[in-house]
């Protein structure tokens, strides 16, 4: 990132930052319905400093990493079967594209009739969201390896499981990523809706238990500390994982 | 000795429904140490062969022998150098070149010992730790044959492998092919559409008749070491192949337009 765009960023946070606290000086809206960023900042660091919400991320990044795991894992299996077996496309494959519609705060339901509010509910529901993107993105990948990566891969003597783990996972992997980011995305959202709506930790049930308090900061602000966390993993993680991907294939312009 | 036999190999396709020959009865005799270039018009057939002698793609009939035996799938025997270099993007390029090592299990020290020799044959050790985007089409060329060579394979198969290099870099490498030919003493099957490419490689030319494919005529080429491209006593090779060629693309285009 260069600098200019950074402190361009920076000048248009802090303007929000400003404009919000004009707004709450001046009691335009009740300060019931919006905290001042100061109360906001302050919570947020008594919340930092007694440890509930490092915990609460803590809660929250293990269920969605631990899902995510599981949906990546079944993900390249389901793609890889798709994408060799034909009758597995046209069965499984339509399934898949279905089930990939349904919003990922659909299964909270099924999930906690299933688990109950325990952490497997959640991780369920983190499963559910980011298994089929995962896996359509596989299949696509898998179809799109160039021919002669797969024939001089059997050339030089590689076959079965080894010729999928080193050298069609690897053909893919530009379109595997583009899944995971998908996954991630489905997932990040299907693991604070089930803590909202069922769970006893974690950022979503922080986010519940201001309500239920009636406790405006603490909902402004772990509203701001999901976003925040959104913005590193898209920015930080995929986007530089993407890019070294994309260039080292030879891909980027 | 007799390395590799190819015994009458018969190759149908599909073409919009209609079964079309592509290759009508194959049948050749490569040599211990004989280095054989394949040569005729594009669509005749001849990366089908290479494919089918590198197990990638399996004839109708006949078969193909190596050192006397069946063969019918791929293997290290025969590695393959590929027309736009098939490395592998996630490799650096001592991984690329030991990938086949690797795939045989054979253990690090060893495979990287193999690997410093065949990138040290290709000039290559400076970019060991680059990867392939980083390099040239030509330097891709390179790693591409010190893999096929590091699997130290019973024959080395070789897909129009210069068609997409600018012309000093071939000239460069069609020198440097016949000194790592003459240094290892491989058997080479060498596929091109390239006339003087053939005449400047083989000690053999095999020319193909188009579609449905057979070998046309042998012609051998008895003539001193490292040939170079600018070669004047070439020149009656190169015409005598362009001949038989020529007609071949006449009796085709006249089939067209039928």
């Amino acid at each position: 990132m260069n600098a200019k765009l950074l402190y361009k960023q920076i000048l248009f946070y802090v303007g929000i930052i400003a404009v919000w606290q004009v707004i709450f000086l001046t009691h335009v809206v009740p300060s019931q319905a919006l905290p001042s960023p100061l109360q906001v900042g302050q919570l947020l660091l008594k919340e930092a400093a007694d440890g509930s919400l490092p915990y609460a991320i803590g809660v929250s990044m293990w269920r969605l990493v631990v899902g995510l795991i599981i949906a990546i894992v079944g993900g390249l299996t389901l793609g890889i079967l798709m994408a060799k077996i034909e009758t597995a496309n046209q069965t499984i494959g339509s399934l898949i594209l279905g089930l990939q519609s349904i919003p990922s705060v659909a299964w909270v339901p099924l999930a906690l009739l299933w688990f109950g509010p325990t952490d497997a509910g959640t991780i369920f529901v983190v499963v559910a969201g980011a298994l089929f993107a995962i896996s359509i993105n596989t299949h696509s990948g898998i179809k799109n390896i160039p021919p002669t990566y797969i024939a001089a891969g059997k050339n030089m003597g590689a076959s079965g499981l080894q010729l999928i783990t080193n050298v069609m996972i690897p053909a893919a992997l530009p379109y595997l990523i583009t899944g995971f980011k998908q996954g991630w995305a489905y997932a990040w959202r299907g693991v604070i809706a089930a803590e909202i709506i069922f769970s006893i930790a974690g950022l979503g049930f922080l986010l519940n238990l201001g309500k239920h308090n009636n406790d405006i900061s603490q909902v402004t602000g772990i509203l701001i500390i999901i976003m925040i966390i959104g913005i590193l993993v898209d920015g930080f993680v995929f986007k530089k994982l993407e890019a070294k991907i994309l260039a080292r294939w030879g891909l980027l312009k | 000795m007799t390395k590799l036999q190819a015994k009458n190999i018969v190759k149908h396709f599909d073409h919009n429904g209609n079964s079309v020959v592509a290759l009508d009865g194959i049948t050749l005799n490569v040599e211990e140490g004989d280095f054989v270039c394949i040569v005729g018009p594009s669509g005749c057939g001849k990366s089908t062969f290479l494919n089918i002698i590198a197990g990638l793609e399996q004839p109708d009939s006949g078969e193909i022998l190596l050192n006397g035996k069946p063969i019918s799938e791929t293997g290290p025997d025969r590695t393959m150098v590929f027309q736009e270099g098939a490395l592998f993007p996630w490799l650096k390029v001592i991984d690329n070149v030991e990938f086949g090592l690797k795939m045989a299990g054979i253990p690090k020290d060893e495979r990287r010992e193999i690997s410093r020799r065949y990138l040290d044959m290709m000039q290559l050790t400076k970019f060991a730790d680059s990867y392939t985007y980083q390099l040239s089409t030509g330097m891709k060329q390179r790693v591409a044959i010190a893999r096929a060579l590091a699997m130290d394979p019973e024959i080395l198969l070789m897909d129009e492998p210069f068609a997409a290099l600018d012309s000093q870099t071939r000239d460069l490498l069609l020198v440097e092919l016949q000194l790592i030919w003459e240094r290892t003493k491989k058997t080479i099957i060498f596929v091109t559409h390239n006339i003087s490419e053939s005449v400047i490689l083989g000690n053999k030319v095999e020319i193909f008749k188009n579609r449905p494919s057979k070998i046309k005529k042998e012609i051998i080429i008895d003539y001193r070491r490292p040939r170079l491209t600018e070669d004047a006593n070439l020149q009656k090779y190169y015409h005598e192949i362009l001949q038989e060629l020529k007609s071949e693309v006449m009796a085709r285009s006249k089939d067209d337009l039928k």
